[in-house]
Protein backbone atom coordinates (compact mmCIF):
# COMPACT_ATOMS: atom_id res chain seq x y z
CA UNK A 1 0.00 0.00 0.00
CA UNK A 2 3.00 2.40 0.73
CA UNK A 3 5.58 3.23 -1.73
CA UNK A 4 8.93 2.31 0.93
CA UNK A 5 11.30 1.49 -1.93
CA UNK A 6 14.53 3.01 -0.14
CA UNK A 7 13.63 3.99 3.20
CA UNK A 8 15.51 1.59 4.87
CA UNK A 9 18.68 3.50 4.14
CA UNK A 10 16.70 6.06 6.08
CA UNK A 11 16.97 4.42 9.37
CA UNK A 12 20.82 4.26 9.03
CA UNK A 13 21.13 7.58 8.43
CA UNK A 14 22.73 9.93 11.40
CA UNK A 15 20.48 12.26 12.31
CA UNK A 16 22.19 15.37 10.44
CA UNK A 17 21.80 13.13 7.30
CA UNK A 18 18.28 12.63 8.76
CA UNK A 19 17.86 16.29 9.15
CA UNK A 20 18.73 17.05 5.73
CA UNK A 21 16.57 14.80 4.29
CA UNK A 22 13.56 15.53 5.78
CA UNK A 23 14.07 19.37 5.46
CA UNK A 24 14.14 19.22 1.93
CA UNK A 25 11.49 16.65 1.47
CA UNK A 26 9.25 18.64 3.59
CA UNK A 27 10.52 22.37 2.68
CA UNK A 28 6.91 24.00 1.95
CA UNK A 29 5.36 22.74 4.64
CA UNK A 30 8.11 23.99 7.24
CA UNK A 31 8.04 27.27 5.24
CA UNK A 32 4.34 27.27 5.97
CA UNK A 33 4.91 26.92 9.62
CA UNK A 34 7.72 29.21 10.20
CA UNK A 35 5.56 31.98 8.11
CA UNK A 36 2.86 31.40 10.58
CA UNK A 37 4.92 31.11 13.77
CA UNK A 38 6.47 34.62 12.71
CA UNK A 39 3.00 35.86 11.62
CA UNK A 40 1.40 35.16 15.26
CA UNK A 41 4.81 36.11 16.93
CA UNK A 42 4.80 39.26 14.79
CA UNK A 43 1.08 39.97 15.14
CA UNK A 44 1.23 40.52 18.97
CA UNK A 45 4.26 42.13 19.36
CA UNK A 46 2.50 45.14 17.01
CA UNK A 47 -0.72 44.86 18.90
CA UNK A 48 1.54 45.39 21.88
CA UNK A 49 2.93 47.84 20.56
CA UNK A 50 -0.17 49.91 19.61
CA UNK A 51 -1.50 49.79 23.16
CA UNK A 52 1.62 49.76 24.96
CA UNK A 53 3.46 53.02 23.20
CA UNK A 54 0.91 55.48 24.36
CA UNK A 55 1.00 53.99 27.62
CA UNK A 56 4.34 54.37 27.73
CA UNK A 57 4.24 58.08 27.16
CA UNK A 58 1.22 58.38 29.75
CA UNK A 59 2.89 57.15 32.34
CA UNK A 60 6.08 59.11 31.21
CA UNK A 61 4.05 62.59 32.42
CA UNK A 62 1.70 61.08 35.15
CA UNK A 63 4.63 59.64 37.05
CA UNK A 64 2.35 58.53 40.57
CA UNK A 65 1.03 56.00 37.53
CA UNK A 66 4.11 54.49 36.77
CA UNK A 67 4.74 52.41 39.21
CA UNK A 68 1.27 50.73 39.31
CA UNK A 69 1.10 50.57 35.31
CA UNK A 70 4.81 48.62 35.44
CA UNK A 71 3.83 46.64 38.36
CA UNK A 72 0.70 45.67 37.23
CA UNK A 73 2.71 44.77 33.66
CA UNK A 74 5.76 42.89 35.99
CA UNK A 75 2.33 40.60 37.60
CA UNK A 76 1.66 38.91 33.62
CA UNK A 77 5.09 38.39 33.34
CA UNK A 78 5.41 36.10 36.29
CA UNK A 79 3.14 33.73 34.69
CA UNK A 80 4.45 30.82 33.02
CA UNK A 81 3.61 30.62 29.60
CA UNK A 82 1.68 27.44 29.41
CA UNK A 83 0.00 28.59 32.22
CA UNK A 84 -1.34 31.73 30.90
CA UNK A 85 -2.05 29.78 27.98
CA UNK A 86 -4.28 27.48 29.00
CA UNK A 87 -6.03 29.96 31.62
CA UNK A 88 -6.45 32.03 28.22
CA UNK A 89 -7.70 29.13 26.48
CA UNK A 90 -10.59 28.52 29.14
CA UNK A 91 -11.59 32.32 27.93
CA UNK A 92 -10.87 32.43 24.31
CA UNK A 93 -11.06 28.91 23.29
CA UNK A 94 -8.01 27.53 21.25
CA UNK A 95 -6.17 28.29 18.47
CA UNK A 96 -3.73 31.00 17.18
CA UNK A 97 -5.73 34.31 18.37
CA UNK A 98 -5.19 33.37 21.87
CA UNK A 99 -1.51 32.82 21.32
CA UNK A 100 -1.87 36.30 20.02
CA UNK A 101 -2.99 37.67 22.70
CA UNK A 102 -0.95 36.00 24.79
CA UNK A 103 2.02 37.10 23.27
CA UNK A 104 0.43 40.70 23.52
CA UNK A 105 0.19 40.17 27.00
CA UNK A 106 4.11 39.27 27.68
CA UNK A 107 4.83 42.04 24.80
CA UNK A 108 3.12 44.74 27.85
CA UNK A 109 5.92 44.55 30.26
CA UNK A 110 9.41 45.52 28.05
CA UNK A 111 7.63 48.12 25.80
CA UNK A 112 5.67 49.82 28.62
CA UNK A 113 9.07 49.80 30.47
CA UNK A 114 11.00 51.04 27.71
CA UNK A 115 8.76 54.00 26.40
CA UNK A 116 8.71 55.32 29.52
CA UNK A 117 12.80 54.84 30.19
CA UNK A 118 13.42 56.90 26.52
CA UNK A 119 10.84 59.46 27.01
CA UNK A 120 11.36 60.12 30.72
CA UNK A 121 15.26 60.34 30.22
CA UNK A 122 14.95 63.15 27.49
CA UNK A 123 17.26 65.44 28.40
CA UNK A 124 15.02 68.69 29.71
CA UNK A 125 17.02 71.38 27.89
CA UNK A 126 15.49 70.04 24.83
CA UNK A 127 12.26 70.41 25.88
CA UNK A 128 13.00 73.45 27.42
CA UNK A 129 14.04 74.60 24.03
CA UNK A 130 11.53 73.62 22.24
CA UNK A 131 9.03 74.97 24.48
CA UNK A 132 11.00 78.35 24.23
CA UNK A 133 10.23 77.86 20.29
CA UNK A 134 6.81 78.05 20.93
CA UNK A 135 6.26 74.19 20.26
CA UNK A 136 2.51 72.93 21.18
CA UNK A 137 3.05 69.93 23.80
CA UNK A 138 1.64 67.49 20.48
CA UNK A 139 4.77 69.21 18.71
CA UNK A 140 7.04 68.23 21.56
CA UNK A 141 6.29 64.71 21.91
CA UNK A 142 6.51 64.19 17.85
CA UNK A 143 9.58 66.42 17.20
CA UNK A 144 11.50 66.29 20.44
CA UNK A 145 10.88 63.16 22.85
CA UNK A 146 9.41 60.57 19.91
CA UNK A 147 12.78 60.81 17.81
CA UNK A 148 15.16 60.80 20.96
CA UNK A 149 13.06 57.81 22.42
CA UNK A 150 13.05 55.40 19.56
CA UNK A 151 16.06 53.79 20.01
CA UNK A 152 15.00 52.74 23.64
CA UNK A 153 11.36 51.55 23.09
CA UNK A 154 12.76 49.57 19.57
CA UNK A 155 14.74 47.58 22.39
CA UNK A 156 11.84 47.06 24.29
CA UNK A 157 10.37 45.75 21.19
CA UNK A 158 13.08 43.63 20.37
CA UNK A 159 13.29 42.18 23.78
CA UNK A 160 9.51 41.60 23.06
CA UNK A 161 9.73 39.88 20.26
CA UNK A 162 12.35 37.26 21.20
CA UNK A 163 10.35 36.40 23.87
CA UNK A 164 7.36 36.21 21.55
CA UNK A 165 8.75 33.55 19.49
CA UNK A 166 9.48 31.64 22.10
CA UNK A 167 6.13 31.74 23.19
CA UNK A 168 4.93 30.95 20.06
CA UNK A 169 6.66 27.66 20.12
CA UNK A 170 4.81 26.37 22.92
CA UNK A 171 1.18 27.83 21.61
CA UNK A 172 1.25 24.58 19.51
CA UNK A 173 -0.54 22.61 22.29
CA UNK A 174 -3.52 24.56 22.00
CA UNK A 175 -3.59 24.20 17.98
CA UNK A 176 -1.92 27.13 16.84
CA UNK A 177 -0.05 25.87 14.42
CA UNK A 178 3.45 27.32 13.77
CA UNK A 179 7.23 25.74 14.18
CA UNK A 180 5.89 24.18 17.26
CA UNK A 181 4.25 22.03 15.64
CA UNK A 182 6.95 20.22 13.89
CA UNK A 183 9.24 20.35 17.12
CA UNK A 184 6.13 18.36 18.85
CA UNK A 185 5.84 15.65 16.03
CA UNK A 186 9.82 14.92 16.46
CA UNK A 187 8.77 14.33 20.03
CA UNK A 188 6.09 11.78 19.61
CA UNK A 189 7.93 9.83 16.74
CA UNK A 190 9.92 7.24 18.17
CA UNK A 191 12.81 8.42 15.63
CA UNK A 192 11.63 11.84 16.07
CA UNK A 193 15.31 13.28 16.93
CA UNK A 194 15.94 15.01 13.50
CA UNK A 195 12.31 16.51 13.28
CA UNK A 196 12.61 18.22 16.58
CA UNK A 197 16.06 19.86 15.15
CA UNK A 198 14.01 20.40 12.11
CA UNK A 199 11.36 22.76 13.46
CA UNK A 200 13.82 23.74 16.59
CA UNK A 201 16.76 25.48 14.48
CA UNK A 202 14.23 27.53 12.33
CA UNK A 203 12.81 28.56 15.45
CA UNK A 204 16.01 29.83 16.94
CA UNK A 205 17.26 31.10 14.19
CA UNK A 206 13.90 32.69 13.78
CA UNK A 207 14.78 34.51 17.18
CA UNK A 208 18.41 35.23 16.84
CA UNK A 209 17.96 37.04 13.38
CA UNK A 210 15.17 38.85 14.89
CA UNK A 211 17.25 40.07 17.84
CA UNK A 212 20.19 40.85 15.11
CA UNK A 213 17.43 43.13 12.91
CA UNK A 214 16.16 45.09 15.94
CA UNK A 215 19.47 45.53 17.45
CA UNK A 216 20.73 47.00 14.13
CA UNK A 217 17.53 49.17 14.01
CA UNK A 218 18.03 50.07 17.29
CA UNK A 219 21.60 51.51 16.39
CA UNK A 220 20.39 53.07 13.68
CA UNK A 221 17.49 55.26 15.67
CA UNK A 222 19.56 56.27 18.57
CA UNK A 223 20.05 59.89 17.88
CA UNK A 224 23.79 59.52 19.31
CA UNK A 225 24.78 58.17 15.97
CA UNK A 226 22.62 60.06 14.20
CA UNK A 227 24.84 62.79 15.33
CA UNK A 228 27.97 61.47 13.97
CA UNK A 229 26.73 60.80 10.38
CA UNK B 1 12.65 68.64 8.64
CA UNK B 2 13.46 65.42 7.43
CA UNK B 3 12.49 63.69 10.67
CA UNK B 4 9.35 64.50 10.29
CA UNK B 5 8.94 63.04 6.84
CA UNK B 6 10.64 60.05 8.48
CA UNK B 7 8.26 59.78 11.31
CA UNK B 8 5.18 60.34 9.22
CA UNK B 9 6.91 57.50 6.80
CA UNK B 10 6.93 55.24 9.89
CA UNK B 11 3.43 56.47 10.68
CA UNK B 12 1.69 55.78 7.97
CA UNK B 13 3.58 52.20 7.39
CA UNK B 14 2.51 51.30 10.79
CA UNK B 15 -1.26 52.19 10.12
CA UNK B 16 -1.05 50.37 6.99
CA UNK B 17 0.80 46.96 9.09
CA UNK B 18 -2.46 47.66 12.11
CA UNK B 19 -5.20 47.62 9.44
CA UNK B 20 -3.84 44.97 7.42
CA UNK B 21 -3.36 43.26 10.68
CA UNK B 22 -6.54 43.05 12.09
CA UNK B 23 -7.88 40.64 9.47
CA UNK B 24 -4.60 38.79 10.44
CA UNK B 25 -3.58 37.81 7.03
CA UNK B 26 -1.48 34.50 6.40
CA UNK B 27 -2.73 32.76 9.35
CA UNK B 28 -5.62 30.92 7.72
CA UNK B 29 -8.24 29.36 9.59
CA UNK B 30 -10.16 30.51 12.65
CA UNK B 31 -11.12 34.22 10.95
CA UNK B 32 -11.92 33.08 7.66
CA UNK B 33 -15.11 32.05 6.52
CA UNK B 34 -13.75 29.00 4.13
CA UNK B 35 -13.01 26.56 6.86
CA UNK B 36 -15.92 24.89 7.66
CA UNK B 37 -15.00 21.85 9.42
CA UNK B 38 -11.81 21.73 11.59
CA UNK B 39 -10.63 18.15 12.99
CA UNK B 40 -9.42 18.39 16.28
CA UNK B 41 -6.72 16.11 17.15
CA UNK B 42 -4.46 14.92 20.11
CA UNK B 43 -0.62 14.98 20.34
CA UNK B 44 0.10 11.57 18.63
CA UNK B 45 1.13 10.21 15.04
CA UNK B 46 -1.78 7.86 15.32
CA UNK B 47 -3.89 11.05 15.86
CA UNK B 48 -2.53 13.30 13.16
CA UNK B 49 -2.69 10.55 10.68
CA UNK B 50 -6.20 10.05 11.52
CA UNK B 51 -6.75 13.62 10.92
CA UNK B 52 -5.72 13.74 8.16
CA UNK B 53 -7.56 10.42 6.70
CA UNK B 54 -10.57 12.78 7.54
CA UNK B 55 -9.52 15.71 5.57
CA UNK B 56 -8.46 13.78 2.85
CA UNK B 57 -11.94 11.81 2.97
CA UNK B 58 -14.15 14.97 3.42
CA UNK B 59 -12.28 16.69 0.53
CA UNK B 60 -12.58 14.06 -1.69
CA UNK B 61 -16.19 14.09 -1.14
CA UNK B 62 -17.42 16.53 -0.55
CA UNK B 63 -16.93 21.32 -1.24
CA UNK B 64 -16.65 21.73 2.22
CA UNK B 65 -13.43 22.71 3.73
CA UNK B 66 -11.88 20.70 6.24
CA UNK B 67 -8.69 21.81 8.35
CA UNK B 68 -6.56 19.87 11.01
CA UNK B 69 -5.52 21.41 14.37
CA UNK B 70 -2.71 19.59 15.71
CA UNK B 71 -1.17 18.67 19.10
CA UNK B 72 -4.01 19.15 21.94
CA UNK B 73 -2.95 17.75 24.78
CA UNK B 74 -5.36 15.94 26.09
CA UNK B 75 -8.94 13.98 24.92
CA UNK B 76 -10.69 16.25 27.38
CA UNK B 77 -9.36 19.02 25.66
CA UNK B 78 -10.54 17.63 22.42
CA UNK B 79 -14.19 17.45 23.66
CA UNK B 80 -13.68 20.49 25.39
CA UNK B 81 -13.02 22.09 21.91
CA UNK B 82 -15.76 20.61 20.68
CA UNK B 83 -18.12 21.73 22.93
CA UNK B 84 -17.11 25.14 22.81
CA UNK B 85 -17.06 25.60 18.91
CA UNK B 86 -13.45 25.98 18.82
CA UNK B 87 -13.46 22.40 16.47
CA UNK B 88 -15.82 20.03 14.64
CA UNK B 89 -14.46 16.57 14.82
CA UNK B 90 -12.53 14.91 16.92
CA UNK B 91 -10.20 12.27 14.64
CA UNK B 92 -10.50 9.91 17.56
CA UNK B 93 -11.64 8.73 20.69
CA UNK B 94 -10.53 5.91 22.22
CA UNK B 95 -13.55 3.94 24.37
CA UNK B 96 -11.81 3.34 27.63
CA UNK B 97 -10.05 6.78 27.87
CA UNK B 98 -13.87 8.41 26.61
CA UNK B 99 -15.28 6.74 29.60
CA UNK B 100 -12.98 7.21 32.24
CA UNK B 101 -11.76 10.63 30.95
CA UNK B 102 -14.62 12.90 30.07
CA UNK B 103 -17.40 11.12 31.15
CA UNK B 104 -15.70 10.21 34.19
CA UNK B 105 -17.33 6.90 34.52
CA UNK B 106 -15.46 3.81 36.17
CA UNK B 107 -13.91 1.21 33.16
CA UNK B 108 -15.88 -1.47 31.92
CA UNK B 109 -14.20 -4.19 30.53
CA UNK B 110 -16.53 -5.30 27.98
CA UNK B 111 -15.82 -3.75 24.79
CA UNK B 112 -19.72 -3.79 23.52
CA UNK B 113 -21.23 -2.23 26.56
CA UNK B 114 -18.80 0.14 26.89
CA UNK B 115 -19.33 1.38 23.76
CA UNK B 116 -22.80 1.76 24.15
CA UNK B 117 -22.28 3.67 27.47
CA UNK B 118 -19.89 6.01 25.56
CA UNK B 119 -21.96 6.68 22.45
CA UNK B 120 -25.19 7.41 24.71
CA UNK B 121 -22.76 9.59 26.95
CA UNK B 122 -21.86 11.50 24.69
CA UNK B 123 -25.08 12.23 22.74
CA UNK B 124 -27.01 13.18 25.84
CA UNK B 125 -23.96 15.03 27.93
CA UNK B 126 -21.94 16.72 25.01
CA UNK B 127 -24.59 16.91 21.82
CA UNK B 128 -21.09 14.70 19.79
CA UNK B 129 -22.20 11.51 17.27
CA UNK B 130 -19.49 8.73 17.97
CA UNK B 131 -19.01 7.12 15.53
CA UNK B 132 -18.04 3.26 15.07
CA UNK B 133 -14.95 2.58 15.36
CA UNK B 134 -11.87 2.73 12.88
CA UNK B 135 -11.09 -1.61 13.45
CA UNK B 136 -7.93 -0.63 15.46
CA UNK B 137 -7.65 -0.74 19.64
CA UNK B 138 -4.53 0.96 21.01
CA UNK B 139 -4.80 -0.48 23.88
CA UNK B 140 -1.70 -2.23 26.75
CA UNK B 141 -1.21 -5.24 25.15
CA UNK B 142 1.59 -7.91 26.30
CA UNK B 143 4.43 -8.89 23.37
CA UNK B 144 6.75 -11.67 23.15
CA UNK B 145 9.11 -12.30 20.09
CA UNK B 146 7.69 -14.50 17.67
CA UNK B 147 10.39 -17.23 18.73
CA UNK B 148 9.41 -17.54 22.40
CA UNK B 149 5.92 -17.75 20.90
CA UNK B 150 6.47 -20.41 18.54
CA UNK B 151 8.99 -22.21 21.17
CA UNK B 152 5.98 -22.78 23.69
CA UNK B 153 2.79 -22.02 21.70
CA UNK B 154 1.65 -19.06 23.44
CA UNK B 155 -1.04 -16.96 22.00
CA UNK B 156 -2.45 -14.85 24.62
CA UNK B 157 -1.68 -13.92 28.28
CA UNK B 158 -2.96 -16.96 30.29
CA UNK B 159 -0.31 -19.14 27.80
CA UNK B 160 2.01 -18.08 29.73
CA UNK B 161 1.54 -18.88 32.88
CA UNK B 162 3.55 -22.23 32.80
CA UNK B 163 6.69 -19.90 31.90
CA UNK B 164 5.81 -17.13 33.77
CA UNK B 165 8.17 -17.70 37.14
CA UNK B 166 11.11 -17.70 34.67
CA UNK B 167 10.06 -14.28 32.31
CA UNK B 168 11.54 -10.84 32.81
CA UNK B 169 8.87 -8.60 31.92
CA UNK B 170 9.45 -4.75 31.30
CA UNK B 171 6.40 -2.49 31.53
CA UNK B 172 5.13 1.03 31.40
CA UNK B 173 5.93 2.90 34.63
CA UNK B 174 3.06 4.68 35.21
CA UNK B 175 1.28 1.00 34.91
CA UNK B 176 2.50 -0.57 38.15
CA UNK B 177 0.92 1.68 40.25
CA UNK B 178 -2.54 2.15 38.28
CA UNK B 179 -5.65 1.26 39.95
CA UNK B 180 -8.53 -0.79 38.54
CA UNK B 181 -6.20 -1.99 35.26
CA UNK B 182 -2.41 -2.39 36.53
CA UNK B 183 0.26 -4.64 38.07
CA UNK B 184 -2.17 -5.40 41.24
CA UNK B 185 -5.03 -6.06 39.55
CA UNK B 186 -3.37 -7.89 37.04
CA UNK B 187 -1.82 -9.91 39.29
CA UNK B 188 -5.72 -10.83 41.08
CA UNK B 189 -7.52 -11.57 37.11
CA UNK B 190 -4.86 -13.83 35.70
CA UNK B 191 -3.14 -15.20 38.77
CA UNK B 192 0.30 -15.59 38.02
CA UNK B 193 3.61 -13.61 38.68
CA UNK B 194 6.68 -13.29 36.55
CA UNK B 195 10.17 -13.56 38.09
CA UNK B 196 10.82 -9.76 38.01
CA UNK B 197 9.06 -6.74 36.73
CA UNK B 198 11.09 -4.11 35.55
CA UNK B 199 8.96 -0.16 35.16
CA UNK B 200 10.19 1.71 32.24
CA UNK B 201 9.58 4.23 29.89
CA UNK B 202 7.30 2.57 27.56
CA UNK B 203 8.89 3.81 24.75
CA UNK B 204 11.92 1.93 25.31
CA UNK B 205 9.61 -1.69 25.88
CA UNK B 206 10.04 -2.45 22.30
CA UNK B 207 13.46 -2.60 22.14
CA UNK B 208 14.17 -4.49 25.22
CA UNK B 209 11.93 -7.26 24.13
CA UNK B 210 13.40 -7.40 20.64
CA UNK B 211 16.70 -7.31 22.18
CA UNK B 212 16.44 -9.59 24.34
CA UNK B 213 16.89 -7.96 27.61
CA UNK B 214 13.21 -8.55 28.66
CA UNK B 215 11.21 -11.53 27.70
CA UNK B 216 7.66 -10.10 27.58
CA UNK B 217 6.82 -6.50 27.93
CA UNK B 218 4.07 -4.44 28.10
CA UNK B 219 4.12 -1.71 25.29
CA UNK B 220 0.55 0.05 22.76
CA UNK B 221 -0.98 -2.58 20.84
CA UNK B 222 -0.45 -0.16 17.55
CA UNK B 223 3.09 1.17 18.02
CA UNK B 224 4.87 0.71 14.96
CA UNK B 225 7.86 -1.35 16.03
CA UNK B 226 5.87 -4.31 16.73
CA UNK B 227 5.30 -4.87 13.06
CA UNK B 228 9.02 -4.25 12.09
CA UNK B 229 10.43 -6.13 15.14
CA UNK B 230 7.89 -9.01 14.17
CA UNK B 231 6.68 -8.97 17.69
CA UNK B 232 3.65 -10.80 18.92
CA UNK B 233 0.94 -9.56 20.87
CA UNK B 234 -0.76 -11.63 23.14
CA UNK B 235 -4.82 -11.85 23.27
CA UNK B 236 -5.73 -10.85 26.35
CA UNK B 237 -8.64 -14.10 26.61
CA UNK B 238 -9.61 -12.47 30.43
CA UNK B 239 -10.65 -9.33 29.26
CA UNK B 240 -8.81 -7.62 32.05
CA UNK B 241 -7.80 -4.32 29.80
CA UNK B 242 -10.48 -2.06 29.24
CA UNK B 243 -11.37 -1.82 25.16
CA UNK B 244 -9.58 1.11 23.55
CA UNK B 245 -10.96 0.84 20.04
CA UNK B 246 -10.78 4.20 18.02
CA UNK B 247 -13.43 6.27 16.39
CA UNK B 248 -14.10 9.53 15.16
CA UNK B 249 -16.68 11.96 16.59
CA UNK B 250 -18.59 15.06 15.46
CA UNK B 251 -20.80 17.20 17.08
CA UNK B 252 -24.74 16.88 16.13
CA UNK B 253 -25.21 20.20 14.64
CA UNK B 254 -21.88 19.79 12.30
CA UNK B 255 -24.01 16.67 11.09
CA UNK B 256 -27.08 18.67 10.67
CA UNK B 257 -25.07 21.68 8.24
CA UNK B 258 -22.94 19.04 6.88
CA UNK B 259 -25.08 16.00 5.84
CA UNK B 260 -22.72 14.19 4.00
CA UNK B 261 -19.87 14.06 6.72
CA UNK B 262 -21.85 11.33 8.33
CA UNK B 263 -21.83 8.88 5.58
CA UNK B 264 -17.91 10.12 5.26
CA UNK B 265 -17.31 8.71 8.12
CA UNK B 266 -19.22 5.82 8.13
CA UNK B 267 -17.22 4.72 4.90
CA UNK B 268 -14.38 4.45 6.93
CA UNK B 269 -15.62 1.89 9.95
CA UNK B 270 -13.09 -1.01 10.16
CA UNK B 271 -10.90 0.30 7.41
CA UNK B 272 -7.87 0.11 9.55
CA UNK B 273 -6.82 -2.65 11.87
CA UNK B 274 -4.25 -2.75 14.07
CA UNK B 275 -1.81 -4.27 12.02
CA UNK B 276 -2.21 -1.39 9.32
CA UNK B 277 -2.49 1.54 12.01
CA UNK B 278 0.65 -0.14 13.35
CA UNK B 279 2.57 0.14 9.72
CA UNK B 280 0.99 3.82 9.32
CA UNK B 281 2.69 4.83 12.37
CA UNK B 282 5.83 3.19 11.93
CA UNK B 283 6.53 4.73 8.51
CA UNK B 284 5.54 7.89 10.06
CA UNK B 285 7.95 8.02 13.39
CA UNK B 286 10.66 5.71 11.54
CA UNK B 287 10.79 6.94 7.70
CA UNK B 288 10.03 10.74 8.85
CA UNK B 289 7.40 10.53 6.48
CA UNK B 290 4.67 13.30 7.47
CA UNK B 291 1.28 11.73 8.66
CA UNK B 292 -0.15 14.19 5.88
CA UNK B 293 1.56 11.82 3.38
CA UNK B 294 0.66 8.56 4.88
CA UNK B 295 -2.79 9.10 5.37
CA UNK B 296 -3.53 10.67 2.07
CA UNK B 297 -1.29 7.71 0.28
CA UNK B 298 -3.24 4.92 2.51
CA UNK B 299 -6.72 6.53 0.94
CA UNK B 300 -5.66 6.81 -2.69
CA UNK B 301 -4.21 3.03 -2.40
CA UNK B 302 -7.79 2.53 -1.11
CA UNK B 303 -9.28 4.29 -3.99
CA UNK B 304 -10.99 6.88 -0.86
CA UNK B 305 -12.99 3.64 -0.56
CA UNK B 306 -15.37 4.63 -2.95
CA UNK B 307 -17.41 1.24 -3.15
CA UNK B 308 -17.58 1.04 0.67
CA UNK B 309 -20.93 1.69 2.20
CA UNK B 310 -22.97 3.78 1.88
CA UNK B 311 -22.30 5.28 -1.23
CA UNK B 312 -20.88 8.81 -2.04
CA UNK B 313 -20.73 10.78 -5.37
CA UNK B 314 -17.07 12.04 -5.04
CA UNK B 315 -16.44 15.72 -5.88
CA UNK B 316 -14.79 15.89 -9.23
CA UNK B 317 -11.47 17.56 -10.25
CA UNK B 318 -8.75 16.62 -7.54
Amino acid sequence: MFDLEGFEELTQMNMLQQLIYYTQQNSAYLWEQFTRHFLISIYGVLFAAVVAIPIGFYIARHSRLADWVVGAANVIQTIPSLAMLSILMLGFGIGHNTVIITVFLYSLLPIVKNTYAGVKNVDHALLDAGKGMGMTRWQMTYKIEMPMALSVIMAGLRNALVVAIGVTAIGTFIGAGGLGDVIQRGVNASNGGAIILAGAIPTALMAVISDLVLGWLERRLNPASRVSR
Amino acid sequence: MKWTKKIKLAALSSTAVFTTACSLPGLGAGLTEDVNIRIATQSSTEMAILGYVIQGMVNHYSEVNAEVIQNLGSSTMVAQALIQGDAEVAAASYTGTALTGELGMDPITDAEEARRVVTEGFEEQFGIKYFPSYGFENTYSFLITTDLAEEHGIESISDLEPIAADLTAGVDTSWMEREGDGYRAFLETYNFEFDTVYPMQVGLVYDAVRSGNMDVVLGYSTDGRIASYDLVLLEDDLSFFPPYDASPSVLFDTLEEFPELEDILLKLEGTIDTGLMQEMNFIADEYLIEPATVAQQFLEANNFFEDAEPYLEPVGGE
